[in-house]
């Protein structure tokens, strides 16, 4: 071992010398959804192929009956506006905690909390009452494939947020150190406008 | 392993007693990997239970649950998760802490490290591992086919074993070998003590081998190992053995595991330089990861999506990609693609990055139009995305996209000349000193410039129809993958090794290395040109018998390859404990990675260093890269002094 | 550079063209082309050759001279000459190779589209695939195993397939395309020489891929219309025949069973010589057994084989009469 590194006496790092102004938790964020919404890509490219290319008559196309496959819009735009809400909330939340507001962040992320709650076991009703399965043609499988991916990530998301409520009421955030929430909260927003897309394309288009 | 010594720093005290139980380790993991894993198929088991399905223990759930539950509770008891359960829980964290960083024994390399000197040696040992296991299964499969007709493997054991051979090389082997060389000196190289997020870097690592089981295991699956080719294109995917849930699954770990790091590089890059080492200062490898990882964060999500289809195929019945429901069959292709071309740029321009660093040091001349250099990276990465479908020129798909794919194919080998034009006016004039990695580099450029040519023409539509899925294929693969990837990854260990170990590798060995692989290579790869044009099919355990005095004489090289590995691991072994102890900068170079003690202290840098010009100055009066604080090494002789 | 240094660089790039001239020309790689469409492509193959020889001589030589001149002397420690780059050269090195790889995308693109022309009463043939069977189908209904072809006529061939992915690749023809579930694909040829021409199936499509082959007859125009004339006498296959016989070679069973009454010798599948024994372990009646065996093949697995092996498309590709008779012959043909 060279001499330079038992000159090497004290404990730790040499101060981090940060070469962006940007976060590096809220660069990485930015970096995930990135590659997130290309996951989503993957699979909005599946439906591109299975409606546009294979199925460029009819879609939804027809299921046993004859009929074309029902899809739950209103149910599902209800939901839509559920979801929406949830992400003025978690940003009402984010402002509080910004201005000193502890109530207000307490109160915004359990509403959020709930809100998104409340969209997911919606989704999970309508899976049930849907009246078609996967293996029901290639717009089941797009169907579900698309809205059961973004569930999944809402279900990631409300773990996201549980966490940031529980540090809320913890205490663990304030107005000059919140990057958590900050990082939590550009995910959530992720997973709402993510679903806009989702809902237009699987129960609108 | 006396490697990373730091007297100073020690790893978490080892507890005793049933503390051992519940405190991170191997300890903990004999309890949490059967207990998160059986809850695991325990819930497939009730969710199917309450929804009245039949049977209630299937075995295609329960293998996708399993692969996923039974790693999981792995990571949970090396403590992969501890800190953000931690986190998650509102315990107080300190997010700067240092415990479990650096390396004093070997024990250090086998838990959870955040040191990345330490994640770099962990990712280059698992893959020389896995190298040399999917190697002796290509070893194994030569051995059917050195002989027209049936010998010693079925075809179903036979295609598991390229199938394995296949995607244990590329998402075990060059994809983390190169994550791994560059975990060890990115950060040195930019001038930061560590990488941005060590925590989430010693999770990507751990990802990795459990990948790699995953791969492994499903060749033991009940039922036959996967065996639909490293592509596993749908429908036959979905139709396969049991074993390919575990590859589709595997696919997801090594997945992740890949994009984790290219974030965790690509933060590390654009967030912690040292104050003056802009853009267009820092080395080349570090361009060439910032592209690599671009590339993988946006790229690698799509073969995340083709896996998940295959397996909703078959494991929900669903119908992405059947026709018979409405599906629709070359969308597996496009979406694949989408990602496997873009990978093979992942598997190589890291190690046009070392070719780079390398030529550079030991020709003793600044890197030759460097600034074009960084900007044909740039290049490689957009064009890449644009060209995926030359794979499926005989797919059967829309006839109007094969003239776009096929223009922006051939366009890629601009950029990439650029860079080889370069290589060689770098070394024109130079003072070159062929040692080991200067050999593997200049051996590198010209195979590399074969399997591109051949890369070139399988691009040209018209002469792609005829070669498409024969063995001209496989030699295009291996000149660039074995030939190109493989040739860095030796540049890169070899250059490297000094620095890591503190010693130097035995020279005459490195050397006989690199001409052994250099024949061995051209001898078993080059005659597959020719068995391809012939007419001799890819994937195949039999063939015709006019093809067997060939495909004789590529076995046998293919032995002098595997005999050539044994050597370089060789090498590697008794060097770390036998070779010659050198100093920091035995190449004389001027990075910054040189510039700290071998192996480098666990911060790196006692203070943070200062960048002050560019990275290859050789030659240039009085030009230095960077100051470092006064005690950091010994006096270095950088060029032109 | 010097004069002396230019001329060794020259001569390096010349004994490097000329070997890889001499490898490029004296090895025959490509198969003597049988049809037009074959000329076209060898054509633009020898084109990139071209191109391809002189990229790697200049390279070589270049990497020759480096390795043979400027190797470091023994302790010489200076460094080299400090060049950063040179503008011109790398204008040169990038706008060569853009307009090579254009020239070579123009002739690319002429040569598919030409081979993409059909003319205007192409014979159309479709191929149907699956594993591990080829049939082909002519315009007047009649289906058989060996593609026969007139010469000098435009064949389109329409290929569709009943499982998975397969291709159809005659090297001589230079024409390869898969053959894809779900949708229709299709090339052109002319075939320009008599003979017999092995076809293959390059995509990996289950266990019998490596034997998934059939034969391509090219035939004198009059021998063809001959033959086609008279066609109705030759075996009748899967689409329309039942004969028990013809259904088991349509089907491709020989591929992956040794069988001594069909003439078959595949080491995929066990042997259908003995099927009692199986059945009698099986607990069926011989009949029965035969028949589950073909639509189920996973239900009773022959000793030492895995599941999944035999493919479970037959259900559905195997009308009912052409089961039956199929059927009575294995178990007419067995012990
Ligand atoms: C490291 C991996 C790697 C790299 C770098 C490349 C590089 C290239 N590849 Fe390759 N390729 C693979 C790995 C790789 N490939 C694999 C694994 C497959 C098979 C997958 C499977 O089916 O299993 C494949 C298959 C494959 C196909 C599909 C063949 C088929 O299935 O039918 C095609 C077709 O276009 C292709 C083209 C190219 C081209 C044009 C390049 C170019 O990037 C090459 C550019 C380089 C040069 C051209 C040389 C240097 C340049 C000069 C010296 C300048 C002067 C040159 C000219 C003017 C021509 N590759
Ligand atoms: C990085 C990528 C990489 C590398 C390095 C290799 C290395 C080798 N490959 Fe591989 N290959 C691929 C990637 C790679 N391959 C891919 C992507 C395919 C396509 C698969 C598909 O079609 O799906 C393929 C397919 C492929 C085929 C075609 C199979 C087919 O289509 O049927 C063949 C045939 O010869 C082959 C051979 C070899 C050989 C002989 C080596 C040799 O270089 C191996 C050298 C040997 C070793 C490195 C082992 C050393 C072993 C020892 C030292 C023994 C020690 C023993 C103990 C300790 C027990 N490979
Ligand atoms: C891909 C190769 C393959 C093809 C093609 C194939 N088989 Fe098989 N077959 C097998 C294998 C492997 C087994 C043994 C495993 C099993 O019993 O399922 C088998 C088993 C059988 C058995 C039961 C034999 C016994 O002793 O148990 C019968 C009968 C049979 N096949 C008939 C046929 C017929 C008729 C066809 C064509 C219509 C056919 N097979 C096509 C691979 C094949
Ligand atoms: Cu059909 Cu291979
Ligand atoms: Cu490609």
């Amino acid at each position: 071992m060279s001499a330079a590194a038992e000159a090497h006496e004290h404990h730790g790092p040499p101060p981090i010398h940060y070469s962006s102004r940007i976060n590096p938790a809220v660069l990485g964020i930015f970096l995930f959804i990135g590659s997130e919404i290309m996951l989503f890509g993957s699979f909005f490219t599946a439906y591109f192929f299975d409606r546009i290319v294979a199925n460029p008559a009819q879609w939804p196309p027809l299921n046993e009956a004859g009929v074309p496959f029902e899809r739950p819009w209103f149910l599902a735009l209800i939901n839509t506006l559920i979801l929406v809400t949830s992400s003025f909330t978690i940003h009402w939340a984010t402002v509080s905690c910004k201005k000193g507001n502890r109530a207000g962040l307490q109160a915004g992320m359990v509403l959020t909390f709930l809100l998104g709650l409340t969209f997911l076991l919606t989704q999970v009703i309508e899976y049930h009452r849907i009246g078609f399965n996967t293996n029901d043609t290639a717009f089941a499988a797009t169907f579900f494939g698309l809205t059961g991916l973004h569930g999944c990530h809402v279900f990631i998301g409300l773990l996201i947020l549980l966490v940031i409520t529980i540090r809320a009421f913890r205490g663990h955030f304030s107005p000059s150190a919140h990057h958590g929430l900050e990082v939590g909260g550009i995910y959530w927003h992720f997973v709402d406008v993510m679903w806009i897309v989702v809902y237009v394309t699987v129960y609108v288009l | 392993m006396t490697s990373v010594t730091h007297d100073h720093h020690h790893a978490p005290a080892s507890p005793s007693g049933l503390r051992k139980l519940t405190a991170p380790g191997w300890y903990r993991v004999l309890w949490t990997t059967p207990l998160v894993g059986f809850i695991g198929l325990g819930i497939v088991g009730l969710i199917r239970w309450a929804a009245d399905w039949d049977p209630i223990w299937k075995s295609g759930p329960l293998a996708t649950v399993g692969t996923v539950s039974f790693p999981m509770g792995l990571l949970i008891g090396l403590g992969g998760f501890d800190f953000w359960t931690y986190y998650a829980s509102g315990k107080r964290t300190r997010p700067d802490s240092h415990d479990g960083h650096g390396a004093t024994s070997w024990r250090d390399y086998f838990r959870i490290n955040t040191d990345h000197k330490v994640i770099g040696i962990q990712y280059t040992v698992t893959t020389m591992l896995f190298f040399v296991i999917s190697g002796f299964m290509a070893l194994l499969f030569r051995a059917e086919l050195a002989q027209s007709g049936d010998q010693y493997f079925n075809p179903q054991t036979f295609n598991v074993l390229v199938t394995e051979h296949a995607i244990l090389m590329i998402l075990l082997v060059i994809i983390p070998a190169f994550a791994g060389l560059g975990n060890i000196v990115i950060p040195l190289m930019i001038g930061a003590a560590d990488m941005a997020f060590p925590k989430l870097n010693a999770l990507s690592y751990w990802l990795l081998p459990i990948a790699g089981v995953t791969f492994i295991a499903g060749m033991f699956a009940p039922g036959g190992g996967p065996s639909a080719g490293w592509t596993c294109y749908a429908p036959l995917c979905a139709h396969q053995p049991m074993g390919n849930i575990f590859f589709n699954m595997a696919v997801q770990w090594g997945g992740a595991s890949s994009i984790m790091t290219a974030l965790n590089f690509l933060v590390t890059i654009i967030t912690m330089r040292a104050p003056g080492m802009t853009f267009w200062r820092m080395p080349l490898l570090v361009w060439a990861n910032f592209s690599t990882s671009l590339l993988v964060v946006l790229a690698t999500p799509f073969i995340a999506g083709s896996q998940f289809f295959v397996l909703f195929d078959r494991v929900m019945h669903t119908n992405f990609f059947e026709a018979a429901g409405g599906g629709y069959v070359l969308g597996y292709q496009h979406i694949f693609w989408f990602y496997s071309h873009p990978a093979v740029y992942i598997m190589l321009l890291p190690g046009f990055g070392i070719i780079s660093e390398v030529i550079a040091v030991m020709s003793r001349k600044p890197i030759f139009g460097y600034r074009l250099m960084a900007l044909s990276l740039l290049a490689i990465l957009v064009l890449g995305f644009s060209v995926w479908a030359h794979h499926m020129y005989v797919a059967g798909m829309a006839g109007w996209l094969r003239v776009p794919m096929m223009a922006s194919t051939l366009l890629i080998a601009v950029p990439t000349g650029i860079k080889i034009f370069s290589w060689i006016a770098t070394m024109w004039n130079g003072k070159i000193n062929f040692n080991t990695p200067m050999l593997w580099a200049t051996g590198f450029i010209a195979t590399f410039v074969i399997g591109g040519l051949s890369g070139v023409w399988l691009g040209a539509v018209s002469i792609d129809i005829p070669v498409s899925s024969t063995y001209f294929i496989v030699a295009h693969i291996h000149y660039v993958l074995f030939g190109g990837s493989v040739f860095t990854i030796f540049t890169g260990i070899y250059y490297w090794y000094p620095k890591v170990t503190g010693r130097m590798y035995n020279e005459k060995l490195g050397k006989l290395h690199f001409w052994m692989t250099f024949i061995g290579f051209n001898a078993t790869f080059f005659p597959m040109h020719y068995l391809g044009t012939q007419g001799m099919p890819r994937r195949v355990a039999d063939y015709a018998p006019r093809f067997q005095e060939l495909n004789a004489f590529a076995s046998i090289a293919s032995y002098l390859l595997g005999a050539s590995t044994a050597l370089f691991l060789f090498n590697m072994i008794w060097s770390w404990t036998k070779g010659e102890v050198v100093g920091s900068n035995p190449w004389r170079a001027m990075t910054l990675e040189w510039q700290v003690s071998s192996p480098p202290p666990t911060f790196n840098f006692d203070e943070v260093p200062q960048i002050v010009g560019g990275p290859y100055e050789f030659g240039v009066p009085g030009a230095r890269h960077a100051i470092l604080g006064s005690a950091q090494a010994e006096p270095v002789a950088t060029g032109g002094h | 550079m010097t004069r002396g240094s230019i001329f060794k660089l020259f001569a390096y790039a010349v004994v490097a063209g000329a070997i890889t001239t001499a490898v490029a020309v004296f090895i025959p790689w490509l198969p003597t082309a049988a049809t037009r469409q074959a000329d076209r492509m060898w054509f633009s193959i020898w084109f990139a050759e071209i191109i391809a020889i002189v990229v790697f001589a200049v390279v070589a030589a270049a990497l020759i001279y480096c390795v043979v001149e400027f190797r470091v002397k023994p302790g010489d420690t200076s460094d080299g000459p400090p060049t950063h780059g040179h503008t011109m050269l790398e204008i040169i090195w990038t706008a060569i190779p853009t307009v090579i790889v254009i020239a070579i995308t123009i002739v690319a693109a002429i040569v598919i589209h030409d081979n993409g022309k059909a003319g205007t009463n192409p014979l159309v043939i479709k191929v149907v695939t699956q594993q591990f069977t080829y049939q082909f189908e002519y315009p007047n209904g009649k289906t058989f195993n060996i593609l026969r072809l007139p010469k000098d006529r435009n064949v389109k061939l329409d290929l569709s397939s009943k499982d998975v992915i397969h291709s159809f690749w005659v090297p001589a023809f230079g024409q390869k395309t898969d053959a894809v579930p779900g949708i229709t694909t299709s090339i052109v040829i002319t075939p320009t020489r008599t003979g017999y021409y092995p076809i293959i199936c390059t995509q990996l499509c289950g266990l019998g891929h490596a034997l998934m082959r059939s034969e391509a007859i090219v035939l004198e125009s009059t021998e063809y219309d001959s033959w086609y004339a008279s066609a109705g006498e030759a075996p009748a296959a899967a689409a329309g025949g039942t004969d028990g016989k013809s259904v088991y070679t349509a089907a491709g069973c020989g591929a992956c069973h040794v069988f001594t009454a069909g003439g078959s010798a595949g080491t995929i599948g066990s042997s259908l010589d003995n099927l009692s024994v199986d059945a009698a372990k099986a607990g069926e009646e011989l009949n029965d057994f035969i028949r589950s065996s073909i639509t189920d093949p996973d239900t009773f697995l022959a000793p030492g084989y895995a599941k999944g092996v035999m493919p479970s498309t037959y259900k559905s590709s195997i009308s009912g009469a052409q089961l039956d008779s199929l059927v009575q012959y294995l178990a007419e043909n067995t012990k």
